[in-house]
């Protein structure tokens, strides 16, 4: 029964998304231009190099690296934090908190209409463009598998993230300035903008132990190196779940807390 | 009298992309070029008299708030003609816009962080009202309203009621010809209802401003309006005083009797039962049988008379050759359940 | 009753000046905003760092000219990120219907929209822009003359005026397709490039770059002024006419898509 209902909210918001086709148009414009935009800026960048292979990357492995992450974070994000932000603040959100389910289970669900539409529309598409114009250099083997896998886990964790942050909109009254600065620490940290490998080593070894790169990074490892051994790959997947099951906890002890201030900010 | 709005035929169409059903449904919506033509507002045309208050009445979705649109020159209608004030209001939005004022219920119009005498203050330059008229505005106000309480507070601390209030006297503050309001008791409870009708009673009375007033609220039409007009979808049905409503019916009232001795059971089968015999009774007496019709409610036997055909007294006799009455009780046919019977399609 | 500039600067001044004491009572809210807005372009500035430990010059643009870019594409967005910031919110206003309440003052239906939030963290990314040119400028070893101080401040005007056009042109798309949220946050991602300079694109999206959707105008052509002032590109010095042609047209469309609409709901 469980399931059944889950299923109808993640239905819902796939009917809401599907409501508005111009956006879905736009959003599928924007992403070519984005696309056109990282390809023209690194092309330059590897023009001034002298040599063709910096950090250990070619132009061809930063482009599919790139258009990679930016295609997964797109299809990733669930723009949470303003809807769940405007609710705290409206006082809208007592009544999300009487439905008969766990509350952040029903923002997940109401917002997994969007990345799957967006994972069709975008996602797909720019895969299998990129794996012919790349001349077939992405593996297909089992590492899609682990590949999947990776991306789920990855989307949990962005999700974890974001409610997280909407969370915080429980104790001030700026949405915006809590989003911006998880937007920009989210994505410089993932390695979404620029590939992890091109970090100076300090920063890199320090971004390693953050669950940002969880996101994107990991996921794209997987994808791009066939050649890693199983062994490596599992510890990948681990240190994701990691990162999972640790912001599952804390996400919900921190939500369990702030929610008791709800009260004092009224309905 | 003198007219300051005059409607002429006047239509509105929309263009509406139909819509399929779930998921499959939605993604051919999402190519489709399947439109189809609905007449929000079909070939209306009325005129609205200085210091009138008019209720302009309508089920949801009638098309009031297109009409109201077009009143205030947001919409452009599809045919037909309409002045406001001697302006023809889409085409001069400006400068119609100086002549109305415009209330929604439940959607302030205030800044949400002023507090309101703040917000008046604004609105006192961008509708550049003299300091003499702005001043008599507010002496008025605060003789109808208490409004020390209200003036410095913010508006986003305010009760939907005393939003509602500031709002009303927001639209009044620069002196307009014509007051819109849009369902302004929507959600408030008796006592601010009462206030709301008062204030804008005093105000249509004191300004002479008329005031277009669209509820669902039969209580404020009551209190307030003299003239109503009816719209269902897009079309006229009724516009005059609220006392030739009841007359689209004839004269109608009801009688409740109580019939049942106490401690009789009273059920559905009884009741139709006693409600046939009467019925037959009443055939007998009388050779127009379309003067009365029959129903029931609870204990109640209810016969609906249409006094231009015959009256209460004669056929309380003719029940009461065969019937002991144990109680009963004359009733006026209420404006609501007037308007319920028109939205209904009752005529 | 005629509504000239005057009437129109008295109200605006009147609005902010409301606005921004009602603004000083969430403090905390505004310092949030504020570090939120420096952190976002010290991060633009830290992915700049990155790129340069790998490579000297991206095609002769040196670290400091790229700061320079990126400090001036910071002020020219701030006009609409404080004046303009409205923007952002009609979506929301014209999908419930409110949007309805600025249609009915006798006002100019885009000022009053405009006027109502006025948006000072904006002045953050303002700093830090201020900042970044300045530093850039001292390490590049620009001349520093009245003169070139005017023309920066004539040449920052008029790129923010591209800026604004854009996000005009981004939000009132909601007047048609109702979500306006992926073209204000395209033009976003499109105002993010116009930190890098317009010579990286290819002829034909130069082209589009310069006349159809004007971010080389955001920084990088006025910057040419002052960054190579022996080879300017003559289109740089058209950047004040095209700007207000831009911002013009982007006024028309908005203005358009306002009359245009019809409001939801009933």
């Amino acid at each position: 029964m469980k399931l059944k209902r889950c299923l109808s909210l993640v239905r819902a918001s796939l009917l809401d998304s599907l409501q508005f086709r111009g956006a879905l148009i736009l959003t599928f414009v924007g992403n070519l231009f984005y696309l056109l935009l990282i390809y023209y800026l690194w092309k330059a960048i590897f023009a001034s190099s002298e040599s063709d292979i910096i950090n250990g990357m070619t132009f061809s492995d930063t482009m599919i690296y790139l258009v990679f992450a930016s295609a997964l974070f797109n299809f990733m994000e669930m723009w949470i934090v303003w809807g769940i932000g405007r609710n705290i603040q409206s006082g809208q959100i007592i009544v999300d908190l009487l439905k008969p389910i766990e509350f952040r289970s029903f923002v997940f669900f109401s917002g997994c209409g969007e990345p799957i539409i967006k994972f069709v529309t975008t996602f797909l598409p720019t895969a299998i463009i990129v794996y012919f114009i790349s001349g077939r250099a992405i593996p297909l083997g089992k590492n899609l598998i682990f590949f999947t896998i990776s991306v789920a886990l990855g989307m949990l964790i962005n999700f974890y993230i974001n409610f997280f942050v909407a969370t915080i909109c429980m104790y001030t009254q700026s949405i915006w300035g809590i989003n911006i600065m998880k937007e920009v620490i989210v994505g410089l940290l993932s390695g979404a903008s620029v590939p992890l490998a091109f970090f100076p080593e300090t920063l890199r070894d320090i971004v390693m132990y953050l669950p940002f790169q969880a996101i994107c990074n990991s996921p794209l490892q997987i994808l791009l190196h066939n050649e890693y051994p199983v062994s490596e790959v599992l510890v990948i997947l681990g240190i994701q779940l990691f990162w999972v099951l640790f912001l599952m906890i804390f996400t919900d002890l921190f939500f369990r807390v702030s929610v008791r201030r709800i009260t004092v900010n009224g309905g | 009298m003198e007219p300051i709005i005059e409607l002429k035929n006047v239509s509105k169409e929309f263009k509406i992309l139909n819509r399929h059903e779930g998921v499959k449904g939605s993604i051919k919506d999402l190519f489709s070029r399947d439109y189809k033509i609905v007449n929000a507002v079909n070939d209306i045309s009325m005129t609205i008299n200085k210091g009138e208050i008019i209720g302009y009445l309508g089920p949801n979705g009638a098309g009031k708030s297109t009409t109201i649109k077009m009143m205030t020159g947001v919409l452009e209608p599809s045919s037909g003609e309409i002045l406001c004030n001697g302006v023809i209001p889409y085409k001069k939005r400006s400068e119609n816009a100086q002549n109305i004022g415009v209330v929604f219920g439940q959607r302030s119009q205030l800044w949400w962080a002023l507090p309101v005498v703040e917000s008046f203050k604004i609105l006192k330059d961008i509708y550049q009202v003299p300091d003499k008229d702005y001043n008599d505005m507010m002496e008025l106000y605060s003789s109808i309203v208490d409004m020390e309480n209200l003036l410095h507070k913010p508006v986003r601390q305010m009760s939907l009621g005393q939003r509602t209030l500031c709002d009303i006297l927001a639209a009044f503050i620069h002196n307009p010809a014509v007051v819109f309001l849009d369902e302004p008791t929507i959600g408030l409870d008796v006592a601010m209802k009462a206030k709301i009708r008062e204030l804008v009673k005093t105000l249509n009375h004191e300004k002479n401003t008329t005031v277009i007033l669209t509820t669902h609220d039969m209580g404020d039409v009551d209190a307030l309006c003299k003239r109503i007009v009816i719209i269902d979808k897009g079309k006229m049905l009724f516009d005059n005083d609220i006392e030739h409503l009841s007359e689209l019916f004839g004269a109608y009232r009801t009688l409740i009797l109580s019939l049942n001795k106490k401690g009789t059971k009273c059920d559905e089968e009884h009741m139709q039962k006693l409600s046939d015999d009467v019925l037959s009774l009443l055939s007998e007496e009388f050779s127009d049988t379309s003067a009365f019709s029959l129903s029931f409610a609870d204990d109640k036997t209810e016969i609906l008379i249409d006094e231009s055909k015959t009256s209460v007294v004669k056929v309380l006799n003719a029940v009461q050759k065969k019937y002991k009455i144990y109680d009963m009780h004359l009733q006026d046919i209420s404006t609501e359940s007037v308007i319920r019977k028109i939205y209904e399609g009752g005529i | 009753m005629k509504r000239g500039i005057l009437y129109y600067t008295r109200i605006y001044f009147k609005i902010i000046a409301q606005d921004i004491k009602s603004k000083m009572s969430y403090r905390a809210d505004f310092i949030i905003s504020m570090i939120g807005m420096i952190a976002t372009n010290l991060a633009g500035a830290v992915s700049f760092w990155i790129i340069f430990q790998n490579f000297p010059t991206v095609q002769g643009w040196n670290f400091y000219e790229m700061i320079f870019l990126y400090g001036f594409s910071l002020i020219s967005a701030t006009p609409a990120q404080c004046m303009f910031d409205n923007n952002w919110d009609l979506r929301y206003k014209v999908f419930s219907g409110d949007f309805i309440k600025y249609c009915v003052r006798p006002i100019n239906i885009f000022f009053y929209y405009m006027s109502e939030i006025s948006d000072v963290k904006g002045l953050g990314q303002f700093a830090f822009g201020i900042a970044s040119v300045v530093f850039a400028w001292i390490k590049l070893e620009l001349r520093v003359s009245v003169l070139s101080i005017l023309l920066f401040i004539v040449a920052a005007v008029s790129a923010s005026l591209f800026v604004i056009a854009i996000l005009n042109v981004a939000a009132c798309t909601c007047f048609w397709i109702m979500n306006s949220f992926f073209a204000l946050s395209l033009s976003n991602t499109l105002r993010d490039y116009a930190k890098y300079p317009i010579t990286i694109f290819n002829p034909i999206l130069r082209f589009l770059f310069t006349f159809i959707i004007p971010i080389g105008f955001m920084s990088f052509y006025p910057s040419q002024i002052f960054l190579r002032p022996e080879n300017v590109p003559i289109i740089s010095w058209f950047t004040p006419v095209f700007g207000i042609i831009f911002f013009y047209i982007s006024y028309k469309i908005w203005m358009k898509g306002a009359l245009a609409y019809n409001g939801t709901g009933s």
